[in-house]
């Protein structure tokens, strides 16, 4: 019996060997040249954030181009074996927006030994670690978050009076960006207006997050204003405003400019929302990609444009969505044209 | 007389095994390894070569080590929901002890140590205060995630060490040292389940826990072991975890849970308990890794990959009916 | 209307070679009185039945015997000592193994991981040792090897083995450790009509092995043909004692039900 199964155990993986062998010899035998192809890896797609962001690759590309994208903003790892993937196939390009300023390290070191460029994206790659780990980026494109945060604080202590209070909700806890966006905002209220309490909201559920205004205005009857970390959750807590029946007293200010955000901007539900162009910046990770291409030395870091949205330029900025409706600077744009 | 009729099926021709839908169910696994292999193989020059197989390898190892620690758990009927959280928790503590400035070898061992910690937590409230393990687990996971975010007041702590730094991009020949470190517990995984009284008493314990209780064995001391081997390799998860990503991150990832509990059902270990085996879950992991790897290389988006996952599993559970 | 039986009738006090004297023997689970001065003994070599209604005790009776429940009060004597067992381990040690009607046999594992159940055989020190796999399968096929039908074969697992099988299994499991006395509970209730006959060969196998055997059952044919003495329970208390050889199953269902009285 014990013999009968290790004979069948045998049969099986010299079976197994050689399915896998054919295999081999068929991958080998029409390796594809990628290298004039751009590789994306974003965060996730479970967001409209992300998923402008990767249409502005698509359409930026004037050749072909893939955009992988993370499961959710906490697969730091699965984001990591994404990049891993693709740098394998040696792609003359790669566009990358990490979950997390390490997770993507590593695989950053397989792409190095390529000596192909990296365009980072949106959330910034640690350079101490990048360094360490012998990665190096060509140049980096993204929304100062914390500006981002303080364009609304601004915004905010000039609509409400002195002292007002207004409570802060975040996203995912730890999270970067919130932080960054929350941050901006606490030092341009600073001595303005009194955030009473801050929450950050995991996964930055709009559900979770409409709930939580709830209970901080049960808390804070006198609440004038909430800073939310990004539109989807803004329009949550702009929900629990309205059934609270606090529309006329209580305001609420997002950041992302999302298209449900300015539509919300537009009919009052949102007082404000800072608008980033993930679109764009997306597109100028590509034409990043271009320039580098085409020999040009990359600037090291490149502000995109960020832009507040009210009810009265809101208009505006839908019809031009998902583009700025405003001027902006493109010095990649400006490297291709010369 | 059934041990007669067995033997006879063991002596079958391969096309009478072929049509037995209890050897596909046996070899699951496998034959769904193989099966994606040829298909991403076929479909994709990438997926084959060195440095493809060589990161899936890597990646598949945190997989490995946390699936290894919940097939003890399942082999005793239980089941560990708190291992990705319990993980997180250790990254944690081997982050900020790190950032504290100890040595990052002490960091480390008590990373792993306070992964023990909970997995003990776990096994004495299962075994001494008798509660479902479903139950403790779940509390578990949303204490350890809690604990985590406490510790480290929401922010990650980044890690760039060189050691770490070594143990994700060094390698032994072509192995990483990840895939090191993953067949290291898997060796010493199998030698515990098969080759030690302990292994035949966590079998028992799973088959039947009356009856093994009736033999002497302590089946409560069976129950807090499994859990303390769960929790010591989530915390050998965590080093990992920590080496790739470069931060102890407070944010727990699910998809390590579930995916953990994904390769241990694709490797034939049953819920119910009784039945062990440490390489089919090994098996599993890779599975689902090469499955979310070709996914990828194709360029299929991943919103295919959770229902390409989900498919995968509930089609091995079907198979698996059929085991004999 | 009671009959009265004459001469037949066994005495509580235990002959000198009597394996196992229980004295005395009270139990209670809060309010309920399970057992009331039951006082039994076995004789060594031979096989003795304890039978009665259910609710009569017997269970309870074994449980003290085997260790699972101390009694409240009385004394018991094994092999000439007295002993108090506080777990199934210390009844164990002493050489009282039970093979409870679930038979506590593992499904999954094989017959000889079976056989060796908690008794597993080591090679190495400490945290080094390794299962003996080897010399572990060569005993199992000597344990087995003294079932004259009905042998399962070692590397089998217990799931594919037949009732008859499994009985067999964890009857030679019971028997094969040095143990002195071997309670068996309902070891054929659950099996058709050859397989109860092979485990009766079994059992009486054991005694010519010279194994003291206390064997719980609800057949009363079945006593008649394999036991040398009876005890009848009723409602928590002794009801009767005899050797079977001066009684008859209509006298048996009698004790039983209550009908006679001794």
């Amino acid at each position: 019996m014990a013999s009968a199964r290790s004979w069948r155990a045998r049969r099986f993986r010299r079976g197994v060997a050689g399915l896998a062998l054919a295999a081999v010899a068929v991958a080998a035998c029409a390796p594809p040249d990628r290298s004039a192809e751009v590789a994306a890896i974003i965060k996730g797609l479970d967001n409209p954030f992300f998923q402008a962001m990767g249409q502005g690759i698509e359409d930026g590309a004037t050749g072909p181009v893939t955009v992988q994208a993370a499961q959710s903003t906490a697969d730091t790892t699965g984001q990591a074996d994404k990049l891993s993937a693709v740098a394998v196939q040696g792609f003359g390009c790669y566009i990358i927006n990490p979950i997390s300023g390490t997770n993507l390290v590593q695989s950053l070191s397989l792409i190095a030994k390529q000596g192909k460029p990296v365009i980072n994206i949106d959330s910034p790659v640690n350079a101490e670690a990048a360094r360490l780990a012998g990665a190096t980026l060509a140049s980096y494109v993204g929304t100062d978050n914390t500006h981002a945060g303080q364009v609304a604080g601004d915004f905010l202590a000039g609509r409400l009076p002195a002292g007002a209070k207004v409570a802060l909700i975040g996203g995912t806890a730890g999270d970067v960006t919130s932080r960054a966006r929350l941050d901006g905002f606490r030092a341009a209220v600073d001595g303005k207006l009194t955030v009473s309490q801050t929450v950050d909201v995991n996964e930055w559920s709009r559900s979770e997050a409409l709930t939580r205004a709830e209970e901080i205005m049960r808390a804070n009857p006198d609440l004038a204003g909430f800073f939310v970390a990004n539109d989807d959750m803004g329009l949550g807590v702009s929900r629990a405003v309205q059934n609270a029946g606090k529309s006329d007293q209580v305001r609420v200010v997002s950041v992302d400019g999302v298209e449900d955000g300015l539509r919300a901007v537009k009919s009052g539900q949102l007082a404000a929302t800072v608008a980033q162009y993930p679109y764009t910046i997306g597109e100028m990770g590509v034409e990043a990609c271009r320039a580098a291409a085409a020999g040009h030395t990359l600037p090291a870091t490149v502000n995109a444009p960020v832009a507040l949205v009210t009810q009265d330029n809101a208009a505006d900025a839908l019809s031009a969505f998902p583009k700025p409706f405003e001027q902006y600077d493109d010095p990649y744009r400006q490297l291709l044209q010369q | 007389m059934a041990e007669a009729v067995a033997v006879g099926a063991d002596r079958e021709s391969l096309g009478g095994r072929l049509r037995d839908i209890g050897f596909w169910a046996d070899w699951a696994a496998v034959i769904g390894l193989v099966a994606l292999v040829i298909v991403f193989g076929l479909a994709s020059p990438s997926f084959l070569t060195l440095g493809n197989i060589q990161a899936m390898l890597v990646s598949a190892a945190i997989l490995i080590v946390l699936a290894v620690g919940q097939t003890f758990v399942i082999a005793t009927s239980g089941i560990d929901l708190s291992i990705a959280s319990i993980m997180t928790f250790g990254a944690v503590v081997l982050g900020l002890l790190y950032a504290a400035g100890w040595p990052i070898l002490l960091a480390c061992l008590v990373g792993v140590v306070a992964a023990g910690l909970a997995g003990v937590i776990n096994g004495t409230l299962v075994a001494k205060g008798r509660i479902p393990d479903f139950v403790v687990t779940l509390g578990m996971f949303s204490a350890a995630s809690g604990a985590a975010l406490i510790l480290s007041d929401g922010k990650p702590t980044q890690v760039v060490d060189g050691f770490l730094l070594a143990l994700a991009s060094g390698s032994v020949g072509p192995f990483g040292y990840f895939i090191v470190v993953a067949a290291v517990v898997v060796v010493v995984a199998h030698v515990a389940l098969f080759h030690t009284r302990f292994g035949v008493h966590v079998l028992a314990t799973g088959g039947n826990a009356e009856g093994a209780r009736a033999m002497g064995i302590r089946t409560g001391r069976v129950r807090l072991a499994v859990y303390l081997i769960s929790g010591v390799l989530a915390g050998v998860g965590a080093i990992l975890l920590v080496s790739r990503v470069g931060a102890a991150e407070p944010a727990i990832n699910t998809t390590y849970l579930l995916n953990a509990i994904a390769a241990v059902v694709l490797g034939g270990v049953s819920l119910q308990g009784g039945r062990g085996n440490i390489l089919g879950p090994v098996v599993g992991a890779l599975l689902l890794t090469a499955l979310t790897n070709g996914l990828t290389l194709l360029g299929i988006s991943q919103y295919y990959q959770p229902l390409a996952v989900g498919v995968v599993v509930v089609m091995a559970a079907l198979l698996m009916r059929y085991q004999r | 209307m009671t009959q009265q039986s004459g001469t037949a009738v066994l005495s509580t006090e235990a002959t000198a070679d009597a394996l196992l004297v229980a004295t005395g023997i009270s139990k209670s689970f809060g309010n309920v009185r399970a057992l009331q001065d039951v006082s039994v003994w076995l004789p060594r070599g031979q096989i003795t039945a304890l039978i009665g209604d259910n609710g009569a005790g017997k269970s309870t009776l074994v449980r003290v015997l085997s260790g699972v429940h101390p009694a409240d009060e009385g004394s018991l004597t094994f092999d000439g000592s007295p002993v108090r067992f506080a777990s199934p381990e210390d009844a164990r040690t002493a050489g009282i193994e039970t093979v409870h009607q679930n038979l506590a046999l593992i499904d999954d594992l094989t017959v000889w991981q079976n056989l060796f159940l908690n008794r597993e055989l080591v090679r190495g020190f400490g945290p080094l040792s390794f299962l003996d796999r080897k010399r572990m399968q060569e005993q199992a096929e000597k344990m087995l090897s003294r079932l004259s039908v009905n042998v399962p074969p070692i590397r089998s697992k217990v799931r594919r083995l037949s009732g008859g099988q499994r009985q067999a299994v964890a009857i030679s499991r019971a028997a094969g450790w040095g143990s002195k006395l071997v309670i068996m509970d309902e070891p054929t209730a659950a099996l058709g009509v050859q397989e109860t006959a092979r485990v009766e060969e079994l059992v009486k196998g054991l005694r010519a092995d010279g194994m003291t055997v206390l064997l719980i059952s609800h057949n009363f044919d079945q006593v008649m043909r394999l036991a040398d003495q009876v005890w009848v329970m009723r409602a928590g208390r002794l009801a009767a004692g005899r050797r079977t050889q001066d009684t008859d199953g209509e006298e048996l269902v009698g004790l039983v039900t209550g009908a006679i009285t001794s």
